[in-house]
């Protein structure tokens, strides 16, 4: 049963015309750790990687995750095909805990590809190894956050959006402790980079604050669990049915 | 107004639906009202015009909605999010929505796998009643592409890829033809006569007297009557019962009639042939032609109750 669940989503989720845009996306990041030599010369192939990876990959992950996690309820209700999936017996909390983690497995496969084209690029892969670990945290730190926001509001696409586009971009670079609100400062520090000598037109992108591993790793944890275990009360308990199926 | 309680008469088993003083409110809105009926196996139509409550009192059987007030048991549990109120379930949508790219065979696949089959029961199972629903020959089409009476055909296959002891189907008859219309009728009749508890909702006054006499009619969210069509037909004293009766002297027959004390008015046809009897006990009133036309040697060609089916009993009531 969770096994149909998972390889319908998984199945949904990697169909072509959905995919394929991130693919082609993601594959930038080859183009831009490439050239980035000239945009600053003298960058070192790891510099290369370090910043095609901190500026394009993980934002292009949070975007994915936005918008891949936001489908696994809401796409459905809006479709009306919810129905077919709540009238069966499978517990609430499974079938979208389970959903969830179809998401989180093609979020993260993307990010998996863009660091790999990030690494391949910039011919250095020394510092792959630590981005996938963060990565795979980040796939799942986004898909929480995001499948509760889907629950809680409607047209929550926006909210993620604005949340992997602006939030993220702009809070990591905010005076103070504004940092620590964002996931993708946690990420950073998970993945623990060597500094490098960045640019300054990118550098604001680039350099999040660091912060003590064991200290990302605890709150990205409790993140993850706490937005999971949220989420699945949240639909286990709530009624999810189109609005206009209402009389 | 309640005849009998029962759809299909019996003690309450646990495959019954039960529901006591329901009321769903959408924020200011009522969309049904201090419901109470319980409905158990043989067939059951769920009547009333759009916007009368029919989806909203599936849903809440389904457990997609929780009631606002009141108790719903199916089966003898709560069904919100109940996963074992599912296994003994079978639920046809009213929405035309599927998961477009799939086929009819790998959609109600996928409802048999959810529905906890494993992958070659799974496929057996659909076969089969992907077979009973007629769907064999066009199975591996795309759903993009059915016609809406072969999409009806796939919910319905859906539903009942468990075999389940309860089924509910709303507006199942919309999009199909008159041999679909048929053919989907004999479906549920056979269910029914398996012991299967069905309800039906529909608008479609003709069809649903084709498929059962056990009704419940909502208006306005308010359950007017339940039980058997032409109990409630009889109690309904307000509105006397049309009688037409054809003979070659209508006149003469109306003046031996209307001296009976239940009979209410006579209208004559223009054509001659025909008066039509208003009268307040019609099982009274047909013992009374009887004699008048043997007492009288009147020569009748026929009688009928133009009012005595379901078009008629849904007007008086929600007229009042």
């Amino acid at each position: 049963m969770i096994g149909a669940i998972f390889s319908q989503a998984l199945r949904e989720y990697l169909r072509a015309r959905k995919i394929l845009p991130w693919l082609l996306l993601t594959s930038l990041c080859y183009l831009f750790s490439a050239y980035l030599g000239q945009l600053q010369p003298g960058i070192t192939a790891q510099g290369k990687y370090i910043v095609s990876s901190t500026i394009l990959v993980y934002h292009i992950m949070a975007l994915a995750s936005a918008i891949y996690t936001t489908s696994i309820i809401s796409q459905e209700v809006e479709q009306r095909t919810i129905v077919y999936l709540l009238t069966r017996p499978i517990p609430r909390p499974v079938l979208l805990l389970t959903r969830y983690l179809a998401s989180v497995l093609v979020v993260y496969g993307i990010g998996v590809f863009g660091a790999v084209c990030s690494a391949a690029g910039s011919h250095t892969w020394s510092l792959l190894p630590h981005d996938l670990v963060a990565m795979l945290v980040g796939a799942f730190a986004y898909g929480g956050l995001f499948l509760a926001i889907s629950l809680l509001f409607n047209r929550s696409m926006i909210i993620c959006l604005l949340y992997a586009f602006g939030w993220e971009i702009s809070v990591p670079s905010m005076p103070g402790e504004m940092y620590r609100l964002s996931i993708y400062s946690y990420l950073q520090s998970i993945a623990n980079h060597p500094d490098v000598e960045i640019n300054a037109a990118i550098a604001g992108l680039a350099s999040p604050k660091s912060m003590h591993l064991i200290t990302a790793w605890i709150c990205m944890i409790i993140a993850i669990v706490g937005l999971a275990a949220f989420s699945a009360y949240w639909f286990q308990t709530h009624e999810f049915i189109g609005r206009e199926d209402a009389e | 107004m309640e005849s009998s309680s029962r759809g299909g008469g019996g003690r309450l088993s646990v495959h019954d639906i039960e529901l006591k003083n329901v009321s769903r409110w959408y924020g200011e809105v009522i969309g049904l009202n201090d419901v109470t009926c319980t409905v158990g196996p043989g067939l059951t139509a769920l009547l009333g015009m759009n916007g009368a409550g029919k989806s909203t009192l599936l849903r809440l059987i389904t457990g997609q909605l929780r009631p606002t007030t009141g108790e719903l048991l199916v089966g003898g549990m709560e069904p919100f999010a109940n996963p074992a109120v599912y296994r003994l379930m079978g639920y046809c949508p009213e929405i035309d929505n599927f998961y477009e790219h799939y086929n009819g065979f790998q959609f109600v696949n996928f409802m048999a796998r959810l529905q906890g089959f494993d992958g070659a029961h799974a496929k057996r199972r659909t076969a089969e009643v992907i077979e009973h629903v007629g769907m064999s020959e066009r199975a591996h089409k795309k759903i993009a592409g059915y016609s809406k009476g072969m999409r009806q055909r796939i919910k319905l296959a859906q539903a009942m890829i468990h075999d389940p002891q309860i089924i509910l189907l709303d507006e199942p008859l919309n999009g199909l033809d008159p041999v679909g219309r048929r053919e989907f009728i004999d479906v549920l009749g056979d269910l029914a006569d398996r012991g299967k508890t069905i309800l039906v909702s529909s608008h479609i006054l003709f069809e649903v007297e084709q498929m059962t006499r056990s009704i419940l009619l909502l208006h306005r969210g308010r359950l007017l009557a339940t039980g058997d069509l032409r109990e409630i037909r009889g109690l309904i004293d307000k509105h006397p019962h049309k009688i037409r009766v054809e003979t070659s002297d209508p006149r003469r027959l109306a003046t031996y009639m209307l001296d009976r004390a239940n009979v209410v008015s006579a209208r004559f046809e223009r054509s001659g042939t025909a008066v039509q009897f208003e009268v307040a006990e019609p099982d009274a009133f047909y013992t009374m032609l009887m004699n008048v036309i043997d007492d009288h040697q009147l020569l009748v060609q026929g009688y009928s109750s133009p009012d005595n089916n379901l078009e008629s009993v849904f007007r008086y009531l929600v007229s009042n």
